[in-house]
């Protein structure tokens, strides 16, 4: 390989080539197409997940209309972007706002809206997580590396019935004319449980 | 009833642990439990409140030295040996609802003995009623196979010092959804 | 999230992180992409698959996950017969030789 030669490609590992082996001969058997793999993995990697969620915010931020008919019937909202598997249970979206902070928690198991959040982290599952955000939520949420000033009240949502709770975090500056599956890029589950707020990278992804 | 599980302002536990990248699963027999348990669910071996209900009799100590999925696993044994009869059918009973929007209310104060959704901190505390749900069906009598009873189920917002006194954030707020049978209209 | 899908989501031990599914190399997608392809569309018993990969597992405990996967699902196809070993390890070195290309 010449020094100038910078487009020749690597061989495929012993495993990338076996994959690539399964693949063109299911392929050829007319047993699969590429176009349905590809499906698959676009749907669990953007579907399945927070990413329902985020998108539902992202649609928020830039569609008024929307946002309100997210807090008011979000069953319905999700469903205009596509998200209509749902378990039974009542979802509500509630709004952090320049005067509220709302963080969820299920003191008494640990219910999840994990429909539209995918399945839940381990700490939301934990004694320390469930035991104190409901009596400490500022010391709780300062551990996780969010401050709520003292002006700002904090609302905790303990999900003790049917009723799946997630959260419209606000959209943070900086973020004009950026388009929705940018925005939603941002938009992690913490925000979603009220852990964490949507942070805008210091340096543009390249 | 107030197992351990009921934990909501109860010290002692510790830090919160954030796991960096942590995998759903930490071992391939938690996927298995999951799935039983669902599946289980679904044909209604058991109903949802019996599973929480056999998850809070785990004794206290072994309750909180076990993972998740481990309590799940007890959980799956006990109802397994003593099979359910979720499937049979009971006397049913409709509640109306008894508060609105803006209702001032005060939560039962006095433990039960059997399942309950009533969080131990927020017993005999007063709050207001902030939206209306459901009907649900009460946990109580449907974990323990007695009747079938809906009753609107109420989101209630209780001031912190209220919950906590003094020691919590002047402003901040908790919210609960409960049952209409554990409420009762506030006086004040 | 349709009831096959969500039977191929909640499949033991598949790497996550932040609630969603992770593959470290494209072909981890593909790997799985496949199984749940066949399973979808093909009647591929979930329950093979499942039982092919907790055997493979088992066998080498410390191989990487997708490593496991590629190589129970090929267990069911040769099981089936829907390919021979002499034809994929055929196919694997035109790939390795790069005398095939492909793109993930």
């Amino acid at each position: 390989m010449s020094a100038g030669d910078t487009h020749h490609p690597e061989p495929p590992s012993e495993i990338e080539a076996r994959a690539l082996a399964l693949e063109s001969l299911l392929v050829e058997r007319g047993l699969l197409t590429s176009e349905a793999v590809d499906e698959v993995i676009r749907a669990f990697e953007q579907d399945i997940g927070p990413m329902r969620g985020a998108r539902a915010v992202a649609r928020a931020w830039v569609d008024a209309a929307f946002k309100q008919r997210l807090l008011t019937d979000a069953k319905t909202a999700f469903g205009e972007i596509g998200i209509t598997e749902h378990q039974a249970e009542e979802l509500i979206v509630v709004e952090n706002t320049p005067a509220t902070h709302n963080v969820i928690v299920c003191t008494l198991c640990s219910c999840y809206p994990w429909m539209i959040l995918g399945l839940p982290p381990t700490w939301y599952k934990s004694a320390p997580y469930r035991s104190r955000v409901v009596i400490e939520p500022r010391s709780v949420l300062l551990e996780m590396g969010l401050e709520v000033p003292r002006e700002v009240e904090v609302r905790v949502w303990d999900s003790s019935a049917e009723i799946r709770y997630m959260v419209l975090p606000r959209r943070p500056a900086g973020t004009d004319g950026w388009s929705e599956e940018r925005l939603a890029s941002i938009v992690t589950r913490d925000c979603m449980v009220g852990v964490a707020v949507p942070v805008v990278p210091a340096v543009p992804v390249a | 009833m107030s197992g351990v599980h009921d934990m909501g302002g109860t010290p002692g536990h510790g830090p919160v642990v954030v796991e960096a990248a942590e995998p759903v699963y930490h071992a391939r027999w938690e996927g298995r439990v999951h799935g039983m348990m669902r599946r289980l669910l679904m044909r209604r071996v058991f109903n949802l409140d019996q599973f929480r209900r056999a998850v809070e009799l785990i004794p206290p100590a072994r309750y909180l030295a076990s993972t998740y999925y481990e309590r799940w696993l007890s959980a799956l044994e006990t109802l397994v040996r003593a099979p359910g009869r979720s499937a049979i059918p009971r006397a049913e009973h409709s509640a109306d609802a008894a508060f609105r929007v803006g209702d001032r209310v005060l939560t039962r104060a006095s433990e039960t003995v059997g399942h309950t959704r009533l969080p131990r901190y927020a017993r005999g505390k007063r709050g207001v009623i902030e939206s209306v749900h459901g009907p649900y069906r009460l946990p109580d009598t449907n974990a323990h196979l007695v009747s079938i009873d809906w009753e609107p189920v109420y989101t209630v917002a209780f001031e912190a010092r209220e919950l906590w006194g003094s020691q919590a954030a002047p402003r901040d707020s908790v919210r609960i959804d409960l049952w209409q049978s554990y409420l009762e209209r506030s006086r004040r | 999230m349709s009831d096959p899908d969500r039977e191929v989501a909640d499949l033991d031990g598949l790497p996550r992180k932040n609630g969603e599914l992770v593959f470290e190399a494209p072909w981890q997608g593909r790997a799985f992409g496949m199984a749940a392809v066949l399973r979808n569309e093909r009647g591929l018993e979930w329950d093979a698959f499942r039982g092919a990969l907790i055997e493979t597992i088992a066998r080498e405990p410390d191989a990487p996950y997708y490593a496991s996967w590629l190589a129970a699902l090929e267990r069911v196809l040769l099981d089936r017969d829907v390919l021979t070993k002499q034809e994929i390890d055929r196919r694997q070195a035109e790939y390795r030789t790069m005398e095939r290309q492909g793109v993930f």
